[in-house]
């Protein structure tokens, strides 16, 4: 039972992180029809960000700032303007394939030009642990799943509140009639690329003091992302967070209780069961396309 | 015509990529009143709403509003100088309120309109079933209503010229029979209307004048009852009207 209480705590903050990288998955899906398969790796580069600035000599903070910089100019406006944009003229499934390119591209270059050697990182949240109902919470877990619920909370209420989340609303769900209303469309679309930047930089903030920095860890993040947004909903800001938790939760206890070695497979037959039984996702709702 | 008109098209030319549809297009509309744009398939209808509204570009000849040149201009523009472009089908963003699906229609004057909230709730007294749902999704919305919901965002911004698609496709006819009536009284306010409608008989009969369009040219530009009363029209674009 003790167990159990620890397990979801940590499931919860796994989970969180998947949402926030969900989240920017469907994002960039909903605006502009980028299915990014480097979104793994676009989790594993802010911290290598940080590590660099911190090589030079700057103070953590200061590194961090550095990172979420680097990150929001290159993975939100030079990917798209670089990678997106002219790919997308061709159709969505090369642009898909392009980004497969990317991250076979950014998994190398920081094999090469930096390490292959795991680093640690350091935690922006405080260490130790809390004693709740007799057992060893980590701070690091609940931190981390405070951080990540505060940033989807703000995303939402800033997409629902703010006329510019109601105009990026506007063009991800008809980009025609924004436009016939003058909304800025390719302007909205920036900001989601930007706001996809923002929620990898922090999930990679959040989640490499735990797994550590190395080129291959974008790998199961980004798999696991795919799956959260697909099996909560590939078109629902709320399907992605749904698919998040879920996904870390049955991840934490199943490696428990079912079996470790199949840890990774479990994912996978959540996918298989949502994508015959619920196709639309646990949230999502069926798509409507006009031809 | 020797009317006064609205809008002008002088020999404009536009298509999409190799294929051009419209061939040299000219005709007035007359301000005040309601125009409707009648001809078969494919003879450039939406196109030219399309061209009009920057959509599409003119490869040549101009557009001009009120006297002054739009061609090409883009659709912010175009709202800002006074026009609405009300596209066929379904033109709402379903998961936002019907609220704010109307404030949308707003954007395009940024700070302009000091009175947006007001025309808002004007515009919701106007039309109370979307005041009744004025907090729902607009997908909950009928057919009906969802157009009523484009109509009233495109007025929110007192356009001079709406140019509306094809308003009647997909409504039961009692719906037809009131989003015509929402037309006409826009014209009593003075505004001048635009129309291209498939069911081309009714729309004609409440229009003041038609255009008939064949191959992206202008065939005919009559007074409506004239070009009803027109025998050769009547068995070209309005007989069994199904072709």
């Amino acid at each position: 039972m003790l167990n159990l209480l620890n397990l979801v705590v940590s499931g919860l903050a796994t989970g969180a992180i998947y949402a926030l990288v969900a989240i920017g998955f469907t994002l960039l899906w909903q605006t502009s029809q980028t299915i990014n398969f480097a979104q793994g790796e676009f989790v594993m580069l802010p911290a290598f960000f940080v590590l660099a600035a911190l090589n030079v000599g700057l103070p953590f903070w200061a590194a961090v700032v550095v990172g979420m910089i680097a990150a929001l100019v290159l993975l939100g406006v030079t990917f798209k303007l670089v990678l997106v944009d002219p790919m997308l003229r061709h159709g969505v499934l090369p642009l898909a394939i392009a980004t497969m390119a990317l991250s076979i591209f950014l998994k190398d270059s920081v094999k090469e030009f930096y390490s292959a050697e795991a680093q640690a990182f350091p935690s922006i949240v405080p260490e130790g642990s809390l004693a709740l109902f007799g057992t060893q919470i980590p701070l690091q877990s609940i931190g981390v799943f405070v951080l990540a619920v505060a940033a989807v909370v703000v995303l939402q209420q800033f997409l629902a509140r703010s006329s510019t989340g109601r105009q990026m609303q506007a063009a991800a769900q008809n980009p025609t009639v924004a436009r016939i209303l003058g909304i800025p469309v390719e302007r909205m679309i920036l900001y989601t690329f930007l706001i996809n930047a923002a929620l990898v930089a922090l999930a990679s903030l959040l989640i490499t003091p735990i797994y550590l920095a190395k080129f291959t860890s974008g790998e199961t993040l980004g798999l696991a992302a795919f799956i959260a947004a697909i099996v909560g909903g590939f078109n629902q800001v709320r399907g992605a967070i749904v698919g998040g938790v879920v996904l870390g939760l049955v991840d934490n206890l199943a490696a428990t209780y079912v079996s470790t070695q199949y840890r990774g497979a479990i994912p996978l037959f959540l996918l298989i069961a949502v994508i015959l039984w619920r196709p639309q996702g646990l949230v999502g709702r069926a798509e409507e396309r006009t031809v | 015509m020797g009317i006064d008109a609205i809008l002008e098209l002088r020999d404009v030319v536009a298509g999409y990529g190799e294929m051009t549809i419209l061939n040299g297009t000219t005709f007035d509309v007359p301000r005040g009143a309601i125009t409707t744009i009648i001809g078969p398939n494919g003879a450039g209808k939406s196109t030219v709403f399309k061209t009009v509204f920057g959509l599409l570009k003119a490869r040549q000849g101009t557009i001009r509003l009120g006297g002054r040149d739009i061609t090409n201009a883009s659709p912010r523009r175009l709202l800002e100088a006074g026009i609405c472009y009300i596209p066929q089908g379904r033109n709402i963003f379903p998961e936002l309120s019907v609220r704010h699906n109307i404030e949308l229609g707003g954007v395009a004057a940024g700070a302009g309109v000091k009175d947006l909230a007001r025309r808002i709730e004007a515009a919701l007294d106007r039309f109370p079933v979307l005041r009744r749902k004025a907090d729902a999704q607009a997908s909950t919305l009928s057919g009906g209503e969802q157009k009523q919901l484009e109509i009233v965002r495109g007025l929110l911004l007192d356009p001079a010229l709406i140019l509306i698609d094809e308003p009647s496709i997909g409504l039961s006819p009692l719906m037809v029979q009131e989003t015509f009536g929402i037309l006409t009284e826009l014209r009593a306010r003075g505004v001048s209307v635009l129309m291209v409608e498939q069911n081309a008989r009714s729309a004609l009969e409440m229009s003041d004048y038609g255009i008939v369009l064949e191959l992206g040219q202008t065939r005919i530009v009559d007074r409506a009852d004239a070009i009803l009363a027109d025998p050769r029209i009547g068995q070209l674009f309005l007989g069994g009207s199904a072709a």
